[in-house]
């Protein structure tokens, strides 16, 4: 019995290879080319996905504290709550620590800008390079094998000449070795470099050395010696951290247990302590929101590749048809069919999954550029320049098209294995039903029911502030579904309504009269259009909405003449600022009625970090009109007199740490904690971290620090803008000077750049649902080819049955296109109204971009149209009977 | 060891060591860098002497010792602290408060561990500011976790701090059980024929020394004696000569000797090497290079630096008034016990000795320091 029952197996093992072989891969190498285009549209939309989580991945990986290239990673730093650590701090911890075996490192940060090249005063793009101040003395100290550090002081000179030269001949510049080469740089060259709005030139003296554990020099780490940074970015006297390095040995790990604890006993709330592994985490809590909103775009592209995979299959079974009949009437199981189906599909899977990861790698470079731009706009400094291949995720891609394949497979599998064995003496058109749930309209309306629903739940909180609206999603998925289940009914509706108009067009009744009973295969092609076309469209409202919000914002807010900066303090990570001396000049200056001085710092309230902002609070009220989300009940919070202990919130910052107005909140100051009133929420659409606004005076007393972070003028009336800015430049070469107009379109820019990488990846899912169509049609028609042949054998010409087809491709795109657009409707109003409110906290007004969605529909409705005319060229010249 | 830090401060020592010799013009003696030379007739005053000399070039307080613990266990230790000064050139900032440039610390901590013959050794450079430093009115020098104090008079019993990265560390009570001496012609001793050669040179000859030990697992009650030197100088070498050979014996009957050898280059040995000898009640005699004899029994060769030093001396000393001749055998309690500066550095050798008549009978201990036998003291 056994023995008889393993001999089956066997051989029906051994059958299935046969079949395999003969009927399967014999297809797919007879046809080169379709197979490639199968496998390229898979690995096209696995590549897609991964891209976006390898360059997410690079993205955040690339945020590291810059003193590890120096000397490996620290064991334990500290740094203030909030702006930076006095000096006089040190030698406390020294003698606090008493003889713990530790080094201490202190470390001053800052960023410059690039100088500006010849007349150039484009601000935006330029390189920011990442100061770095190290003690390069007691930095020789570390072991050898910590980091490059130590070797650095030995580089710039031999002997006790060249040691005391660099402690002595004032700011010197360390350069990556990648930047030496590329600016040619050697020793005693000058480098110029804008720090703070004053261009200077510095000497090089030497190269970074590269970390021995193989690690890259960032490009723009660029290290000094501590003091002479601190007195080039005028912080004398103050530093950003303090990094501790516990030396090597047998209690080495318990020193490492032991430090933490004795660190928060001294700093008695002065200083936070954290692992420098901790700090990238908050860097990665930070963007876990972005990340994610960003992979789950990325999956409709995957979601339309897993359709296309099942359009490919099913057309295969179509095609085979005659040669399944025949192996079923040899006696060839239903099972055995269908295993062998389903094993097709693994296979096309697989290498889809291969060639994916192949292109995901090469796409994230590309995406890891978009990507760190994004996140360096919002967030903080990434200098991600390459994404590399994580195997973990090159693994789960490949996984992910190995299951979309097997799950697109299993339709086509079950269609194959229902042929009946005489199907090769009776072909007609068997239309192709597909799963009952593409008819049931029920469950369509229901999809969209529970849309609606979900509609209304709270997005999941993460740590360290970040939010994920996963109902959001969820509700987007099943709009997007039932929607397209839906829009099917609109198809023999057409079909009437077509026949009616179309009159005495003969091929176009023809194409219509096959859409009065719409396939299985219609009805999944318009969900699938539909799906792309409503997130393209969905997206084209987004960042109208967003743009025409800011537009407005922008228009309200910024009402000065001029504003002036430092350069390279475009980006969330800047560090750099205007010196008070500087900031009276051009407040000062010939024509300045007024101005409005701003200062940032960055703070940390419970372990999330946002932004504390002063400014003139008067000055807000009497030039711009804040977006009230709540407005002030009374004017205090505007008069100095009278708003100490008052602020304004952001509703970024007011969604992040669930205040309104009347609530309050303690924000940590150099000088202690300071607890504020919220006397008003604004709408802001700066940033995501959230900002709070007090008086400039106060916080500068806080914070012991006078540097602004941006200078707005307001000039005579009849003073001519352009003028005051041109002078501004010709005497403060280093500051960046906007015009209003400039700074309106630059913001704009900004904006544009934030969503660049969610638009192309709906461009993707469109062009993929586009030839997916294409595919679906082929297989219709590959299905009528007796029908074919009567139309050709009655006397119509291909060109004849090629239009036939491009009309019944033009309604299955129109259908599918206007049902896109309705879906996109709400679709926007949910990444507006909740998705967007919920990740970012930004209130947008609703605007529909109609003519970029007119566009976007024209052009899905040629393409569609063309497409379907040359695969009706193509099928008019099937053979009836004969295989292709 | 990091290798190059230690290349880095062998290299600024040296220099500091061979810096020009010429001493400018008449009246105060300088050198040609500009600092002050030691003069002979210069009246001590305490506690500020034990402090620093910040116009000197050159400063240490150099600390050696053995301590013993229950059960028979000795180690051997070393600790000091080196102050060097920027170049009196006029160029140059002179730093902040914190992060100053005008001056730079660096010291050696070694110990040896004499039952299993481990030796440790770790070297820390700083610049003058919050992290190292020395007062000038009393003697308090610190770098990096390590320090040295004396403690506010009466009394010059001082408290010394220091260890070898996360693997051992010591702190301990040193108290003179003999008056300071001043070496040389009351602390003015001479290194060779060039005026600048010299330096104010304090000892404390004999320090009782008691504290704990932390080592590995373990920690220690240790008990011991030790012997500190401080020198101000700066420059302690004459161009001719290559590097020095220097020994404290701190013998059994309550006398001690401390000898230095100034090697030249052509390989003789220079005039002003000196062997002093302090007895009982701190009274000391010095004789000149004919007065004793210095032989080498045994050397030994390091497998980091390649340096052949000879660690094994038979030091005779002559007969002087009514004293016999003297025999004392310096033998090394490890081999291993070089402070090896790494690729390119100057490394030297510090280590524990025990001092026996010859017959095997011990007759204290004593430290050696050899240096210039990897390569000429210069670069």
């Amino acid at each position: 019995m056994t023995d008889g029952r393993e001999h089956e197996r066997r051989a029906d093992g051994g059958a299935r290879w046969v079949i395999l072989h003969r009927i399967a891969l014999r297809h797919w190498l007879g046809e080169p080319r379709r197979t490639a285009l199968l496998v390229l549209i898979l690995a096209l939309g696995v590549a897609v996905f991964l891209s976006v989580r390898l360059a997410n991945r690079a993205a955040v990986a690339s945020f590291q504290n810059f003193t590890d290239t120096l000397t490996g990673q620290s064991d334990v730093l500290i740094k203030a709550p909030a702006g930076l650590l006095p000096e006089a701090v040190l030698g406390e911890l020294r003698r606090g620590l008493g003889t713990l075996p530790v080094h201490i490192l202190p470390v001053v940060e800052a960023t410059a800008a690039a100088a500006p090249k010849g007349g150039a005063r484009e601000a935006w793009g330029r390189t920011t390079y990442q100061l770095l101040g190290v003690d390069l003395v007691s930095l020789a100290n570390l072991p050898e094998a910590r980091g490059s550090g130590g070797p650095l002081l030995g580089r710039s000179g031999e002997g006790a000449d060249g040691f005391w030269s660099v402690l002595r001949r004032g700011p010197a510049l360390f350069v990556a070795p990648a930047l030496a080469d590329q600016a040619g740089l050697k020793a005693g060259s000058l480098f110029p470099l804008n720090i703070d709005g004053a261009v200077v030139e510095l000497p090089v003296a030497g190269t970074i050395p590269e970390p021995p554990d193989g690690a890259r020099v960032p490009d723009t780490l660029i290290v000094l010696d501590l003091p002479a940074l601190q007195s080039l970015a005028g912080r004398q006297g103050k530093l950003d951290r303090v990094e501790f390095v516990v030396e090597p040995g047998p209690w080495a790990a318990a020193v490492r247990e032991e430090l933490p604890g004795r660190l928060r006993a001294l700093g008695a709330g002065r200083w936070t302590v954290a692992s420098p592994g901790a700090r990238r985490q908050s860097a990665e809590t930070m963007t876990r929101a972005f990340r994610l909103n960003l992979t789950v775009l990325s999956l409709v592209a995957l979601l339309v590749g897993l359709y296309l995979i099942l359009q490919a299959l099913d057309g295969a079974v179509v095609r085979r048809r005659p040669e399944i009949a025949i192996l079923r009437s040899l006696g060839v199981e239903e099972r055995t069919i269908r295993a062998t189906w389903i094993a097709e599909a693994a296979v096309l899977g697989l290498a889809g999954g291969i060639l994916g990861v192949c292109l995901g790698w090469a796409g994230a470079q590309l995406a890891v550029r978009l990507v760190g731009q994004t996140v360096n706009a919002l967030y903080f400094a990434t200098t991600v320049r390459a994404a590399g291949l994580a195997p973990g995720e090159a693994l789960a891609a490949v996984g992910l098209a190995l299951l979309s394949s097997l799950a697109a497979g299993w339709l086509p599998a079950r269609e194959a294995a229902r042929t009946p064995p005489a199907q090769v003496l009776v072909r007609h058109a068997s239309d192709f039903e597909g799963p009952a749930f593409l008819r049931n309209y029920v469950l369509a309306a229901g999809a969209l029911a529970a849309g609606c629903v979900l509609t209304q739940l709270p997005p999941i909180r993460l740590a360290g502030g970040g939010r994920f609206p996963l109902a959001g999603y969820a509700a987007a998925f099943l709009w997007i579904v039932g929607g397209g289940l839906l829009c099917s009914l609109g198809l023999p509706a057409l079909s009437r309504a077509g026949r009616f108009l179309s009159g005495r067009y003969a091929e176009a009744r023809l194409a219509l009269s096959h859409l009065a009973r719409p396939s299985g295969r219609h009805r999944l092609a318009v969900a699938c259009l539909l799906c792309s076309v409503g997130m393209t469209s969905g997206m084209a409202i987004l960042v109208a909405s967003f743009e025409s919000t800011v537009r407005g914002w922008v228009g309200r807010s910024l009402t000065a003449d001029l504003y002036v900066s430092s350069d390279g303090s475009q980006s969330a990570s800047s560090l750099n600022g205007l010196p008070e001396a500087t900031w009276r000049e051009l407040a000062a200056g010939p024509g300045v009625v007024d101005s409005s001085v701003l200062s940032a710092e960055s703070i940390e309230i419970g372990g999330v970090q946002t932004l504390l902002s002063g400014t003139q609070l008067s000055a807000v009220q009497r030039h711009s009109d804040l977006p009230w989300v709540q407005r002030p009940l009374d004017g205090a919070v505007f008069d100095p007199s009278s708003n100490s202990g008052l602020a304004l919130a952001s509703e970024s910052f007011a969604e992040r740490f669930r205040k309104g107005r009347g609530d309050t909140v303690t924000v940590p100051t150099p000088s202690g904690p300071r607890t504020l009133r919220l006397a008003g929420i604004f709408a802001d659409y700066g940033n995501e971290r959230g900002s709070i606004l007090v008086e400039r005076a106060d916080m500068a007393r806080w914070f012991d620090d006078t540097h602004a972070t941006n200078v707005a003028l307001y000039l005579a009336p009849g003073t001519d803008a352009d003028r005051a800015r041109s002078e501004l430049v010709a005497r403060h070469p280093g500051l960046t000077v906007y015009s209003n107009a400039r700074l309106r379109a630059e913001i704009l820019r900004i904006f544009r750049q934030t969503f660049s990488i969610t638009y192309a990846l709906e461009v993707i899912g469109v062009l993929v649902s586009v030839v997916g169509m294409a595919l679906t049609l082929s297989s219709v028609l590959l299905d009528r080819r007796e029908e074919l042949a009567t139309l050709r054998a009655l006397g119509l010409t291909r060109s004849e049955i090629a239009r036939s087809t491009s009309a019944e491709g033009l309604a299955v795109t129109a259908c599918a296109t206007a049902g896109g657009i309705l879906v996109s409707l709400a679709l926007g109003w949910l990444l507006i109204y909740v998705i967007n409110k919920q990740s970012f906290g930004w209130t947008l007004g609703f605007v529909r971009p109609w003519g970029q969605i007119a566009a976007l529909g024209l052009v899905v409705v040629a393409a569609g149209t063309a497409v379907s005319y040359g695969v009706g060229l193509w099928g008019a010249a099937l053979p009836a009977d004969r295989e292709e | 060891m990091s290798a190059r830090p230690a290349s880095l401060a062998a290299r600024l020592l040296a220099c500091a060591w061979l810096s020009a010799a010429g001493v400018l013009g008449a009246g105060e003696p300088r050198t040609s860098e500009g600092f002050p030379v030691p003069e002979a007739g210069h009246v001590f005053r305490f506690p500020r002497d034990h402090g620093s000399h910040p116009d000197f070039k050159i400063e240490w307080w150099y600390v050696t010792g053995h301590a013993y613990a229950a059960g028979g266990r000795r180690f051997g230790f070393e600790a000091t602290f080196f102050r060097s000064a920027a170049p009196r050139d006029g160029a140059g900032a002179a730093g902040s408060a914190d992060f100053g440039a005008g001056q730079v610390y660096l010291a050696h901590m070694a110990l040896l561990d004499v039952r299993t013959g481990r030796f440790l050794h770790e070297e820390r450079l700083n610049r003058e500011g919050w992290d190292a430093g020395s007062a000038v009115e009393r003697l308090a020098v610190h770098n990096g976790p390590w320090s040295l104090e004396m403690a506010p008079a009466p009394g010059e019993g001082m408290t010394l701090s220091g260890g070898i990265r996360s693997e051992a560390a010591f702190s301990f009570h040193l108290e003179p059980r003999k008056p300071l001496v001043e070496f040389g012609d009351h602390g003015y001793s001479r290194k060779g024929a060039a005026a600048s050669a010299a330096s104010y040179y304090l000892t404390f000859p004999r320090l009782e020394l008691s504290g704990t030990l932390r080592y590995g697992a373990e920690t220690l009650d240790v008990k011991g004696e030790a012997w500190m030197d401080h020198e101000v100088s700066s420059s302690q070498l004459d161009p001719g000569q290559v590097g020095w050979d220097w020994a404290c014996l701190q013998l059994g009957d309550g006398t001690e000797m401390m000898c230095y050898r100034m090697r030249r280059a052509d390989g003789t040995v220079d005039p002003f090497s000196t062997l002093s000898l302090v007895d009982r009640q701190g009274r000391v005699e010095s004789v000149g290079p004919a007065g004793f004899r210095w032989e080498v029994l045994d050397t030994w060769k390091s497998p980091a630096t390649g340096a052949v030093y000879p660690v094994r001396v038979r030091l005779t000393v002559g007969a002087r008034a009514g004293k016999p001749a003297r025999v004392l055998l310096l033998e090394p309690l490890a081999r291993d016990q070089e402070l090896a500066g790494g690729a390119g550095g100057i490394p030297y050798w510090e280590g524990a000795c025990r001092v026996t008549d010859g017959s095997g009978a011990d007759l204290g201990s004593a430290f050696l320091e050899l240096t210039g036998y990897a390569g000429r003291l210069r670069l």
